[in-house]
C-alpha cells in the first residue's frame, strides 16, 4: 500500500495536473488535521506525565498542564519503593507474553477451521462462541469453576480461562475469508493436511491481523488486574504489576486519611510536603503501567502498515 | 488436571507455618514488657500454655496498607515474641462484596476477618464462630476492657461473634482538633473584621459578604459547597448541624422523645438551600460547585480565593494542611488558612463534635476455617493489657515516646519529626492503630494519658505555630474543639451506624432519597429567588412519593433499642 | 472480498453428499482443531451460566445452592416497574447508538485518512499518538474532560475571550443535562479513536495494490480510489464488527457516565449499568445484577440476529 501511495504522487499524464492540485490541497487538509489530532490526544498523556513529575501537594492546588511546578521523583520513588513492583512487572510481563502467543494462535486455529465453508460443524462452532460474547454467569459461578478446577492461586488462571478471544476470533476469521482462495485451492491441491495448511500458508498470510489481535490480547492481558483481585489476591508472588498499582493507590489514599486524623499531630506526616496524594500516585502509575506496553506498539506496527501479505500472493 | 490438590487459602496460611518448636524465650514474658512504662503494672493475665510459633491469615476489608507479617514490625515482633503467634495481614485492593461474596460462597476464611461494611453477610453466613466460651477461658484483659460492653456486643442469639473498636476505657479524652463538621472561614476574613463571635447562619455569611464587598477587585469566591459523588452527604448535612446537632446521618433524633425525623424535605433543609439561593443571587456562591470533583473543589481551597465552606475535616485535611505547609513557609499566608467555626441557625447551642459513640457494626472476629481459636483470642487478650496498649500507641520509652515529671507522656521534636510513614509501617503502629481488639480512641490510661498520643493536649500544643496560638487566644480557646459545645450523651450515636439489611425497605428509601436530594438541591440553589417556592414545592412532591414514614418508624425503633441496651449495662 | 471465498470447494464437497459422521472423519483435523476449545468453552463460558438461577432466588451467598428462597420474577419486575427504568433505558439506547455510531464513522475516516499519509514516519507517530488516549484510565480522563469543561476551563476562557459567554455567566457544560450525550459522544471518540482504527488499517493491508493502480488508469481520483478501492477492501470487516457491535447496543459503557454523571445531569447519565449498581451491587443484591444482565443478554440476542439476517438479506458478509 505504501508503494500505492508513492506511486500516486508521482504525477505523470497530462489529466493528473488538476488532480494533483487537489492531491496537494487534500493532502495539506490532511496532515493539518492529523496534527490537530495529536494536539488533541497528546494532551492527556502530556498532562498525566506533568501530574506524575510534580509534587504531590502542590498539584493540589491545580493548574497542572503541559509541564510540572515543582518538579519531582518523588512520586515515582514512591511507586518504586515496593520491591514487590519489581516481581509483579515480571508476572505481567510472563502473562502478556505467554497469554498473548497462546491466544492467538488458538484463535487462528479455530478461526481457520470456520472459516472453511465445507467444514462439517462450522455453524455450530461459530454460533457457539459468538453467543458467548454476550452472556456472562455472573462472578460468583465464574469464581467457584476456577476453584473446582485447581486454579486459585495459580499462574494458569491468568491464561486459561481466556485462551480465545470471540473478538479476535472473528476478527481473524474475516481475513481468512478475504485471502484469495487460489491460494488455500493450490495448497489443497498440493496434498497438504488441513493443520499444514493452516501452519504452512494460512498463519503467515495472516501476519497482519494476528499483529493486530496480538496488540489487543498484550494490552488486555497488560491490563487486567480482576482476575488477580478474584483468584490470586492471597499468593503474592503471582501479583501483577497492575495490581500491585492498585495497592499503592489505595495505600495512598488510606495514609491520606490517616494523615487527617488526629493522630497526624502526634508524627512528622503533619509536614505534608513529602507526601504523596492519589492524584499523584494515579497519575504515576498511569505512566508506569502504559509505557511499556505503550512501546509495543510501534513494534508491532511494521506488521499492518506495510503490505506484507500482497508480496506472498504475488510472489 | 490436578483436581484437588489446589490449596485452598486456609492451606496456604498453613504453608506458612513456622514450627520451630517452643522457642527459648518461655517464662521471659515479663521481661519483654515492652513499654517499660513506670505505671504500668502486671495485671495477671493467664500466660499462652505455648509459645510454639504459629502464623494466622487475617484480612482486612477496613483499611489498606502495605501486605506483611506482623512479626516484620517492631511492635509486632514485640508481640510474637510474648505469644508465638504471627499474623499475615492481607488488605482488600477491589470490591468489598465480591471478595466477601467469594470467601462465602466458596465456605474459605482467612482465620481473622475484618469484614467492614460487609458484617452482615459474613454474620448470616455463620462464618464467625461464637466467642463468648474463649472470652470467659482465655480472656481475662478482653472481660475487663470490654466488659461494659458486651450487651451490645451481643447477637439476637446471646452470643457475641465478633469484637468492635470503638470502645472508651477510662475517662473520655476529647480530640482537640476537628474531623468533624463546622463552618469554615479564612482566617483573613475573621483578622479584618476583629475576632468577631459568630455562631448565626446570617451572620457567617454576612461576616463573608462584607469581606467580598471590601474587596471586589479580587476575584474572591464567597462559599462553595462539596457535593462530588458520595461526598454529597457535605452539602446535604448542614441542616441537622445548624438545627444544633451532631451527624446522624438523614436523621434528627430528638433528645426528649428519641424519635428519629428526616429533615431532607423539612424546614430546617428549606431554610439552609433557601440561604445558599440568596448568597447565589447575590454572587457570592460558586456555582461549579455542583459539577466539581473532589479534586477541583480541593484545588480551590488551596487556591486562597474561596473565602468559605461547610465541610468535615477529615474531608479537606489535604488542603488544609497544604495551606498549613504554605503558611509555615510564608507565614503572611497565615490569613488564608480556614478557621472553624460552630455556626447554627439561631446561635442555638452546637453540637458538631460527635459524642462518645460506640459502633457495633463493625469489628474483627475469628472464622470458621480457624484451626487454633484459642490462641487467636490469647493474642487479643495480651493485646488489651495495659502495656501493649502504650507499646502499640506510644511506642517505646526513651525511642518514640518521653515521660516527664509530672508522669505526663509526650513525644520530643525530634521524636515526631522521626514517626513519617516509612516509620509508622515498619514500627507497626499503622498496622496496630484500628482494626484490633483495643482501648479505643478517647480512651485513656489510669494515670491520665491519653491512650492515642494525637489527642494528649502536651503533643497537640507542640504542634501549634505562633499563628495558631495567637488566633486562638483572641477566641480565649486553647483548643480548636474548644470553640465547640461539649457534646450530649447520645447512646445511639451515630444512627448512621445502625446496620441496614441490604436491600431492605431502609436502604432502598435512603438510595432513593439520595438520588432526589441530589438532583433537586442544584436547582433549588441556583433557581431564581423568586422560583425557589416553586421548585421547592416540586420537591417535596417528589419526596413525598417515599415512604418516610416506615424509615422514620424503623430508625426510632433501632434508636430506642440502642438505649435500652446502654442503660442496661 | 465477498464473503464466500470457498465456495468453490464447499460445492465440489457438496456434489457428492456424504453422510454427516463420514465427513466428520474426513475433516478429523478440522474436529481436532476445534472441538477441544468447544470443550474449553462448554467449561468456562457455558457452565458457569448456572448462575442465572441467582436471578430468580433471593440470593444469599452464605446459603449455599438449594437452600435459596426462589422469589420467581421478582427482580425482573422491580426492575421493569421502576418508573426510572425506561429513562435509563433510554439514555443506555442513546449512548451506545452514539458511540456506535460516532465510534464507527470516526475510526474509519481516520484510518482512510492515515492510509493516505505517504510519509511512513509521520504515519507511524500519529498512529501511535493517536492511540495514547486509550492507556489513560477513566479517571484520569474524567478529570481531564471535567476541568477542560468548568467556568475556568479552556472552552470556557476561549469563549470569553470571543465575547459568547459574559464573564460570571460561564456555561456549566456539566451542569446542562442535555449536553451529557455529546459530551459522552466526544470523549469516547477523543479516547479511543485512534485505538479503534487499528483493526482497519490491518484490514486495509489486505487490498491488493493492483486495484489501485488498476483505479488510477481509469482516472480515478483520491477520494473516487477511497471511495471505490479501499472502502469495499475493507467493508466485510467493518459489517462483522457492526454486528458485533448492534448485539451490544445495551451496553454503553459504565465508567464515563458514572464518573462525569452528577445530580444536575442525571436524567441524562445514569445508565442502566449505574442503575444495578445503586439497586444491585451496592445493595448486596446479586440477583438484581443477574437479572438485568440476563435482559441484556436476550436484547443482546434479538438484536444480533436480526442484524445478521439483515446482512444476509442486504447480500453482506455475515457474522455466521
Amino acid at each position: 500500500m505504501a508503494t500505492a501511495a508513492i506511486s500516486s504522487s508521482k504525477p505523470k499524464k497530462a489529466h493528473r495536473i488538476s488532480s494533483s492540485r487537489e492531491d496537494r490541497i487534500f493532502d495539506i487538509c490532511n496532515y493539518i488535521f492529523l496534527v490537530l489530532l495529536m494536539v488533541v490526544t497528546l494532551y492527556p498523556f502530556l498532562n498525566t506525565a506533568a501530574i506524575s513529575l510534580n509534587q504531590a501537594n502542590d498539584t493540589i492546588r491545580g493548574g497542572i498542564y503541559l509541564w510540572p511546578r515543582l518538579f519531582t521523583w518523588d512520586n515515582y520513588a514512591y511507586v518504586f519503593k515496593e520491591a514487590s513492583v519489581f516481581h509483579a512487572t515480571m508476572i505481567s510481563v510472563l502473562r502478556s507474553v505467554i497469554g498473548t502467543v497462546v491466544t492467538v494462535f488458538c484463535s487462528a486455529m479455530v478461526a481457520y477451521t470456520i472459516s472453511r465453508q465445507d467444514f462439517v460443524l462450522r455453524k455450530f462452532v461459530t454460533l457457539a462462541f459468538i453467543l458467548t460474547m454476550y452472556f456472562n454467569g455472573g462472578l460468583i459461578p465464574n469464581f467457584l469453576l476456577v476453584r473446582e478446577l485447581g486454579m486459585l492461586g495459580t499462574f494458569s488462571v491468568y491464561i486459561i480461562p481466556g485462551i480465545i478471544g470471540v473478538f479476535n476470533l472473528i476478527i481473524i476469521r474475516s481475513f481468512i475469508d478475504g485471502l484469495p482462495e487460489s491460494i488455500l485451492e493450490s495448497a489443497r491441491i498440493d496434498g497438504a493436511g488441513d493443520f499444514t495448511t493452516f501452519i504452512k500458508i494460512v498463519l503467515p498470510l495472516c501476519v497482519p491481523v494476528l499483529a493486530t489481535v496480538a496488540l489487543f490480547t498484550a494490552v488486555y492481558q497488560w491490563n487486567s488486574w480482576f482476575d488477580v483481585f478474584l483468584y490470586n489476591s492471597s499468593y503474592q508472588e503471582l501479583s501483577t504489576l497492575q495490581y500491585e498499582l492498585q495497592k499503592i493507590l489505595q495505600n495512598s489514599n488510606a495514609s491520606l486519611t490517616a494523615r487527617t486524623a488526629s493522630d497526624a499531630f502526634a508524627n512528622a506526616n503533619n509536614d505534608a510536603a513529602n507526601a504523596v496524594t492519589p492524584m499523584a500516585v494515579r497519575a504515576t502509575m498511569t505512566i508506569v503501567a502504559s509505557l511499556p506496553i505503550i512501546m509495543v506498539y510501534p513494534f508491532l506496527q511494521k506488521y499492518f502498515v506495510k503490505g506484507m501479505m500482497v508480496g506472498g500472493v504475488k510472489g | 488436571m490436578h483436581v484437588k490438590k489446589w490449596m485452598t487459602g486456609a492451606i496456604a496460611a498453613a504453608m506458612l507455618f513456622t514450627v520451630i518448636g517452643c522457642s527459648g524465650g518461655n517464662g521471659t514474658n515479663e521481661s519483654a514488657t515492652p513499654g517499660n512504662n513506670s505505671e504500668t503494672k502486671s495485671n495477671g493475665a493467664e500466660k499462652p500454655a505455648s509459645l510454639e510459633k504459629v502464623t494466622f491469615s487475617y484480612f482486612n476489608a477496613a483499611a489498606a496498607a502495605k501486605d506483611i507479617n506482623t512479626n516484620e514490625t517492631t511492635i509486632g515482633k514485640m508481640l510474637e515474641d510474648q505469644t508465638g503467634v504471627n499474623f499475615k495481614i492481607e488488605h482488600l485492593v477491589g470490591d468489598l462484596n465480591t471478595k466477601i461474596g467469594t470467601m462465602i460462597a466458596s465456605n474459605d476464611y482467612p482465620d481473622v476477618l475484618i469484614p467492614d461494611a460487609a458484617i452482615d453477610k459474613v454474620l448470616d453466613a455463620g462464618a464467625f464462630i461464637p466467642l463468648n466460651d474463649l472470652i470467659e477461658e482465655h480472656g481475662p484483659n478482653i472481660k475487663k476492657v470490654y466488659g461494659p460492653y458486651f450487651d451490645q456486643m451481643k447477637a439476637a442469639d446471646g452470643n457475641i461473634y465478633f469484637i468492635p473498636f470503638s470502645n472508651v476505657v477510662g475517662e473520655y479524652v476529647p480530640d482537640p482538633s476537628i474531623g468533624q463538621g463546622a463552618f469554615w472561614v479564612q482566617r483573613r476574613v475573621l483578622e479584618e473584621a476583629g475576632y468577631p463571635k459568630i455562631n448565626k447562619l446570617d451572620d457567617y455569611f454576612k461576616l463573608i459578604e462584607d469581606y467580598m464587598n471590601k474587596h471586589k477587585d479580587e476575584d474572591l469566591t464567597g462559599f462553595m459547597t462539596l457535593t462530588h459523588d458520595w461526598r454529597f452527604f457535605a452539602t446535604s448535612n448542614p441542616p441537622m448541624h445548624l438545627e444544633g446537632y451532631p451527624n446522624d446521618g438523614g436523621v434528627i433524633v430528638d433528645m426528649n422523645t428519641f424519635e428519629a425525623k428526616t429533615y431532607a424535605a423539612a424546614d430546617s433543609t428549606k431554610r439552609w438551600l433557601q440561604k445558599l439561593n440568596d448568597i447565589n443571587a447575590k454572587g457570592m456562591f460558586d456555582k461549579a460547585s455542583f459539577v466539581d470533583n473532589y479534586d477541583q473543589y480541593l484545588a480551590k481551597m488551596t487556591s486562597g480565593k474561596v473565602l468559605g465552606f461547610f465541610d468535615y475535616g477529615w474531608q479537606v485535611g489535604n488542603a488544609t494542611n497544604n495551606l498549613s505547609d504554605a503558611a509555615k513557609a510564608d507565614p503572611s499566608k497565615d490569613g488564608l488558612r480556614y478557621f472553624p467555626l460552630p455556626v447554627t441557625f439561631d446561635g442555638q447551642k452546637d453540637q458538631y463534635l460527635d459524642p462518645p459513640s460506640f459502633v457495633k457494626n463493625r469489628g474483627i472476629g475469628i472464622t470458621v476455617s480457624a484451626k487454633d481459636p484459642v490462641r487467636i483470642i490469647q493474642y487479643f487478650d495480651n493485646l488489651l493489657k495495659e502495656e501493649n496498649q502504650v507499646l502499640r500507641s506510644w511506642g517505646i520509652k526513651g525511642e518514640t515516646f518521653e515521660v516527664n515529671d509530672q508522669g505526663r507522656m509526650y513525644r520530643t521534636p525530634e521524636q515526631i519529626a522521626k514517626i513519617d510513614e516509612t516509620f509508622n509501617e515498619k514500627f507497626g503502629f499503622k498496622y496496630y492503630s484500628w482494626n484490633w481488639p483495643l482501648w479505643g480512641n478517647g480512651s485513656s490510661f489510669p494515670d491520665g494519658n491519653a491512650v492515642s498520643p494525637g489527642v494528649q493536649p502536651e503533643v497537640f500544643q507542640m504542634s501549634l505555630t505562633d499563628a495558631d496560638k495567637a488566633i486562638l487566644e483572641k477566641y480565649g480557646v486553647k483548643t480548636y474543639s474548644e470553640m465547640f459545645a461539649a457534646p450530649d450523651e447520645r447512646p445511639w450515636f451515630p444512627a448512621w451506624a445502625i446496620p441496614k439489611e441490604q436491600g431492605s425497605p431502609q436502604q432502598i428509601f435512603t438510595t432513593k432519597s439520595d438520588e432526589i436530594t441530589k438532583k433537586y438541591f442544584p436547582k433549588l440553589v441556583l433557581a431564581n429567588p423568586s422560583e425557589f417556592e416553586a421548585v421547592w414545592a416540586e420537591y417535596t412532591g417528589e419526596m413525598g412519593k417515599l415512604d418516610t414514614e416506615q424509615y422514620e418508624k424503623w430508625t426510632t425503633e433501632e434508636v430506642k433499642k440502642l438505649i435500652d441496651l446502654a442503660k442496661a449495662k | 472480498m465477498e464473503n464466500t471465498p470457498l465456495t468453490a470447494s464447499a460445492k465440489t464437497e457438496s456434489n457428492k453428499p456424504a453422510g454427516f459422521f463420514t465427513k466428520l472423519v474426513r475433516q478429523r483435523a478440522l474436529v481436532l482443531m476445534s472441538v477441544p476449545f468447544i470443550l474449553w468453552l462448554f467449561i468456562f463460558k457455558y457452565l458457569p451460566l448456572w448462575g442465572w438461577t441467582i436471578a430468580f432466588q433471593d440470593f444469599k451467598p452464605a446459603k449455599g445452592f438449594f437452600n435459596q428462597r426462589w422469589v420467581g420474577f421478582e427482580h425482573f419486575s422491580f426492575l421493569f416497574q421502576d418508573e426510572r427504568f425506561l429513562r435509563v433505558l433510554r439514555n443506555t439506547l442513546a449512548m451506545s447508538s452514539i458511540n456506535l455510531a460516532l465510534g464507527f464513522v470516526t475510526a474509519i475516516i481516520l484510518a482512510l485518512l492515515l492510509n493516505e499519509v505517504r510519509h511512513v514516519y509521520f504515519k507511524r507517530v500519529v498512529q501511535t499518538v493517536s492511540y495514547l488516549p486509550h492507556f489513560i484510565s477513566w479517571v484520569v480522563a474524567a478529570s481531564i474532560v471535567q476541568s477542560t469543561l468548568s467556568p475556568d476551563g479552556i472552552i470556557n476562557q476561549m469563549m470569553l475571550w470571543f465575547g459568547w459567554v459574559d464573564k460570571g455567566n460561564e456555561i456549566l457544560f456539566l451542569g446542562i443535562g442535555e449536553y451529557f450525550w455529546g459530551i459522552f459522544g466526544a470523549s469516547s471518540v477523543w479516547k479511543d479513536v485512534g485505538w479503534n482504527t487499528i483493526v482497519y488499517l490491518a484490514a486495509m493491508t489486505m487490498i491488493d495494490p493492483a486495484q489501485y493502480e488498476a483505479a488510477k488508469m481509469d482516472g480515478a481520483n483520491r477520494f473516487q480510489r477511497i471511495w471505490y478501492v479501499t472502502l469495499p477492501g475493507i467493508k466485510p470487516v467493518i459489517i462483522v464488527l457492526l454486528i458485533m457491535q448492534i448485539g451490544h447496543l445495551l451496553e454503553a459503557g459504565f465508567e464515563p457516565q458514572y464518573l462525569l454523571g452528577n445530580g444536575m445531569n442525571v436524567d441524562y447519565s445514569e445508565v442502566i449499568d449505574i442503575f444495578v449498581l445503586k439497586y444491585g451491587i451496592a445493595q448486596g443484591n446479586f440477583s438484581l445484577s443477574v437479572a438485568a444482565g440476563m435482559f441484556k443478554t436476550v436484547v443482546s440476542f434479538i438484536l444480533l440476529f436480526a442484524a445478521n439476517y439483515l446482512a444476509k438479506r442486504m447480500g453482506e458478509s455475515r457474522l455466521f
